[in-house]
């Protein structure tokens, strides 16, 4: 019962760290891949573009998500996970071997590939959510965790429908209802997972991390029912073939925008106004968040098919903006905590772990990424740019990361910091 | 009831932090350090309520002598260290190291406010039940 209070409780700075690191390398991969085939990245439902979108929200979004996840429970759900070391191990590989089998499942024709893929990320998912699911309904319960509950069963359906769909693309043999589990697929994937765990994280590290006002407890009750409501009858509306299911996309954009709102609100009149880099990722992934929600809604008026486009590449930079402000405190703040509570002395600081100047020119290459990336969207050249300067910023998120583990591992072995020269 | 009277103590030691961090960014070192030490004074002040009366009255009634205070007051131990090296690095003008040392200081502080407020004192208000006013009362009266 009182295990939240325990100091042992964070899980060993490894079980984080290797999903983390996993981030660039696909990033990377993904940066490759849109540089080799921008056109085909672009068009919508081409297999080229369906591997980038599982590289992007598997490899990296959903891959920093699950190490967070490790964390976050930790310190939020007051129970540490058991055998953190060897239940992070299986899943970070079976996450990885899945998603690895996903992407090329979709450009070589070996549909065994597909089953690979369906038992490999069906099973991490599936074992994630069996392993940290029972934690969150502990005798502590707040709006954060109620949406981390959220987001791990949308993962988890996501992923079942995930299997459906694999088996169907393996065997080749598409049932009536194909389209509608894929408009399910990416709507509880996309808005069900990466959404809300975003919203629920917001709720407790806005105000924490720039002293804030809190977030009103009538937004905080409301927004999963909102969302949870418009999903679940959207699915329904969906499979029963029901006129008007836009609806409920724009009831979850209307509460998207009242989210928008009242995050930047927080922002703009929080009293800690020291120089941070991650106050400028939140403030463009909230932009991009807007951007991605106004061009759904003229795509489903309109349906023009740029702005779809448009919605889907803003969404997935807004999930990466808030990432690497998240990336940028915690994996400095492990380092120096998990060194701290070993009782070491001579540790580095934060700020000396992921120096400002590197933190600074992540953000810049982000940007340029972005500008690059929707420019790209009109005139095809740009998004093999986009691709060259993803490379090149996911490239040093790898340098910070490894920098940060080599410090790490230095005071371990030397019992004192590493002097940089 | 404790849990109020305690957050709103967290909150007003947030806001004494953010003035003077936001001082030294404005390179107003006098005020920051004058701010930096009502900050330093009001969380040791804090820390000594929780560790001379409050837990101190938890334990007896639960008989829970090792489990949570404990824990918080070893965190209570880390967080005062980081407050020392603060002092230091703002006497000794090391403005960067106060920073990075803040930033480490601020989560840990949150995350231990967040763990107090969520868990232990709840449990608080249910062990003390009416006595709760008289608590309150005792912390007032500790003078800084």
């Amino acid at each position: 019962m009182y295990n939240g209070l325990s100091l042992d409780q964070a899980p060993p700075i490894s079980v984080v760290m290797r999903f983390f690191l996993m981030v660039p390398l696909f990033g990377i991969a993904l940066s490759l891949l849109v540089f080799l085939n921008p056109e085909a990245v672009l068009t919508p439902n081409h297999p080229i573009s369906l591997t980038a979108i599982h590289l992007m929200f598997l490899g990296i979004i959903s891959m920093s998500m699950l190490g967070a996840l490790f964390q976050m429970q930790s310190v939020l759900g007051g129970r540490p996970i058991q055998e953190p070391l060897g239940n992070a191990f299986i899943i970070h590989i079976f996450f990885v071997i899945g998603i690895l089998s996903l992407a090329e499942a979709f450009i070589t024709p070996l549909p065994e590939l597909f089953v690979i893929a369906s038992v490999f990320l069906g099973a991490s998912v599936l074992y994630t959510a069996n392993l940290i699911l029972p934690l969150l309904f502990g005798s502590i319960t707040n709006d954060t965790l109620r949406g981390m509950r959220i987001a791990l069963v949308s993962l988890s359906v996501t992923a079942i429908l995930g299997v459906i769909m694999a088996s169907e693309y393996a065997n080749e043999s598409f049932s009536t209802f194909h389209e509608v589990i894929r408009i399910s697929h990416y709507s509880l994937g996309l808005i069900g997972w990466v959404a809300i765990l975003i919203i629920a994280v917001a709720f407790q590290v806005v105000e924490m991390f720039y002293v804030t006002t809190p977030y009103s407890l009538w937004c905080k009750r409301n927004a999963f029912r909102v969302i949870v409501g418009s999903l679940f009858f959207k699915i329904i509306w969906l499979f029963l073939s029901l006129p008007f299911v836009w609806i409920f996309d724009l009831m979850i954009g209307a509460l998207l925008f009242g989210f928008i709102a009242t995050t930047l609100k927080r922002l703009h009149q929080r009293k800690r106004r020291v120089r941070d880099v991650s106050i400028w990722f939140w403030n463009a992934g909230i932009a991009l968040l807007s951007i991605a929600t106004i061009s759904y809604a003229i795509f489903i008026g309109s349906a023009n098919e740029s702005l779809q486009t448009m919605a889907l590449i803003s969404f997935a930079f807004f999930a990466l903006a808030i990432i690497l402000a998240m990336m940028g405190k915690i994996v400095p703040f492990l380092v120096w905590f998990h060194l701290n509570s070993a009782g070491y002395m001579d540790v580095p600081i934060m700020s000396n772990i992921i120096p400002l100047h590197r933190v600074k020119w992540l953000f810049w290459l982000f940007a340029l990424t972005l500008v690059m990336a929707l420019g790209g969207i009109f005139f095809i050249p740009l998004f093999a740019v986009s691709a060259i300067l993803g490379g090149l910023m996911f490239s040093l998120l790898l340098f910070n990361l490894v920098q940060a583990l080599r410090m790490y591992r230095y005071v371990r072995i030397h019992g004192k910091r590493l002097i940089q020269g | 009831m404790i849990l109020e009277f305690m957050r709103d103590d967290h909150r007003a030691c947030d806001h004494l932090y953010t003035e003077a961090e936001n001082a030294l960014s404005a390179n107003d070192i006098e005020k920051a350090k004058e701010l930096f030490t009502l900050f330093y004074d009001a969380t040791n002040h804090h820390f000594d309520m929780e560790e001379r009366e409050l837990f101190i009255t938890f334990e007896k009634r639960t008989g829970m002598m090792g489990g949570p205070t404990q824990m918080m007051r070893y965190e209570h131990q880390q967080l005062r260290s980081l407050l020392e090296s603060m002092k230091s690095a703002l006497a000794e003008s090391r403005d960067d190291d106060f920073f990075g040392i803040g930033e480490s200081m601020m989560i840990m502080l949150q995350q231990h406010n967040m763990k107090e407020e969520q868990m232990l004192y709840p449990m608080i208000d249910r062990t003390l039940g009416d006595d709760g006013e008289l608590m309150i009362q005792t912390l007032k009266d500790m003078t800084r």
